[in-house]
């Protein structure tokens, strides 16, 4: 282990802790243009009158990161990364479910 | 190093056109695409075909890569020729050599090779977060701390195999974080790439289980043992708390299992959690004959049946 790692202030990722549109792109390389589209779209709702004012909910970061990550690689346009950001949040919700009925089967089977 | 069949790991002939090449990597990089894909070792796979379309797509990589002939096969030992690159004219600032390519790739088309990234070329692409867990105390969560981490990280060594790296940490953690909530160490995750921003890091908090107290969200709960009359004629106790020991009166009448609020004594956030004390009345032995007579004289004058509800 280094003697003197540098210290990193974490933020926690929830709904109620709020970054700048700014950061968000910058994190994301995603462009504000992107993310009015995104925001027109009903994807993102932010808080603030204006893009150079908006701010999110830090927990949008990682699916964020992810759109821009599709638009990049597989050209996908906005509405359809939109889409695809509904999907895989469903996605990731049906899994969630999945797992949990899992272990409440497991629990019964094994009581 | 070893040789890579850029169009067999894309599916097209060497005769392909632009557009075979195109669609060919479109099916693939849908099929692979790590943020969408279940397969298994997908996000190699992707970097496989990513490194396969940034040759083929690109005319002048694809000829200088054509040229060095048919018979190669992939994973046979391979070495550039001597002047590579030479007799090619190239546009430069094409080169991708940050990406996580190979080092066939790197030897080829990466820095230092004519096709070299020389003009820092390429979208702006936002590099991959890492995912860890954490164990911190109650008492982390509460006021907030530093814990030093230790991560280790697979990397793909140039022949081939895996190796780990350690990379230490020292992590602020914020007041209030829950158990199982997340917690963003920015740039932290995977490095920069092109001229994009890392990716960060993303810890899952686990709390560690407390000595004295239970967590169930913000709030804090502590079983508080009181002796039978502080129970039953009230008494003023301290009670300890994860910001200090605070005094708690305990009203005439309590029961065992009674649960007792103290207002924002638990962890903090909008609104704090609250602290829950709850009653465990704990007997004192009968194993003096004053403690056996004073349970005696209970026994004669007072008039208590604790199962008259059963009957």
């Amino acid at each position: 282990m280094s003697d003197n790692p540098e210290r990193f202030q974490a933020q926690v990722v929830t709904d109620t802790v709020w970054i700048s549109a700014e950061e968000i792109c910058r994190s994301t390389s995603l462009s504000v243009t992107t993310l009015s589209e995104l925001v027109d779209l009903g994807v993102l709702h932010p808080r603030g009158a204006r893009p150079e004012g908006w701010e999110l909910p830090i927990s949008v970061l990682p699916a964020l990161k992810t759109a821009a990550r599709l638009m990049a690689d597989l050209e996908v346009n906005v509405s359809g990364v939109a889409v695809a950001m509904e999907l895989l949040e469903s996605r990731r919700e049906l899994e969630r479910r999945v797992a949990l009925l899992e272990r409440l089967l497991d629990d019964l089977t094994h009581r | 190093m070893e040789f890579r069949d850029y169009y067999a790991v894309l599916g097209v002939g060497r005769t392909a056109t632009q557009d075979e090449i195109k669609k060919a990597y479109r099916r693939a990089a849908r099929r692979y695409h790590p943020d969408v894909s279940k397969e298994a070792n997908a996000e190699e796979k992707f970097k496989e075909v990513q490194e396969a379309y940034e040759v083929l797509k690109d005319p002048e990589k694809r000829a200088a890569y054509d040229q060095l002939g048919s018979e190669w096969r992939s994973g046979e030992q391979f070495r550039p020729p001597p002047n590579w690159g030479r007799d090619f004219e190239f546009r430069g600032g094409a080169g991708d050599s940050g990406r996580g390519f190979s080092d066939f790739f790197s030897s080829l088309f990466g820095g230092g090779s004519p096709f070299g990234d020389v003009g820092g070329g390429g979208a702006a692409y936002a590099a991959r977060d890492h995912h860890a867990r954490i164990d911190i105390e109650l008492e982390d969560a509460f006021r907030g701390g530093t814990r030093t981490i230790e991560l280790r990280r697979p990397r793909a060594t140039a022949d081939g195999h895996v190796a780990v790296d350690t990379h230490t940490l020292k992590v602020g953690i914020p007041a209030g974080v829950l158990d199982g909530q997340h917690i963003r160490l920015a740039g932290q995750g995977e490095p920069a790439q092109r001229s994009g921003p890392a990716g960060d890091l993303f810890l899952e908090v686990h709390i560690r289980p407390h000595r004295l107290f239970q967590l169930e969200g913000r709030d804090v709960s502590l079983t508080l043992p009181v002796a039978p009359w502080e129970a039953a004629l009230g008494a003023q106790l301290q009670v300890p708390t994860l910001g200090g020991p605070v005094d708690m009166r305990i009203p005439p009448g309590s029961q065992a299992g009674q649960k007792l609020r103290l207002r924002a004594r638990g962890l903090p956030g909008q609104p704090p959690g609250d602290q829950l004390v709850i009653l465990k009345v704990v007997l004192p032995a009968a194993d003096t004959p004053q403690a056996k007579a004073l349970y005696e004289q209970m026994r004669r004058d007072l008039a208590f049946d604790p199962r008259s509800h059963l009957k």
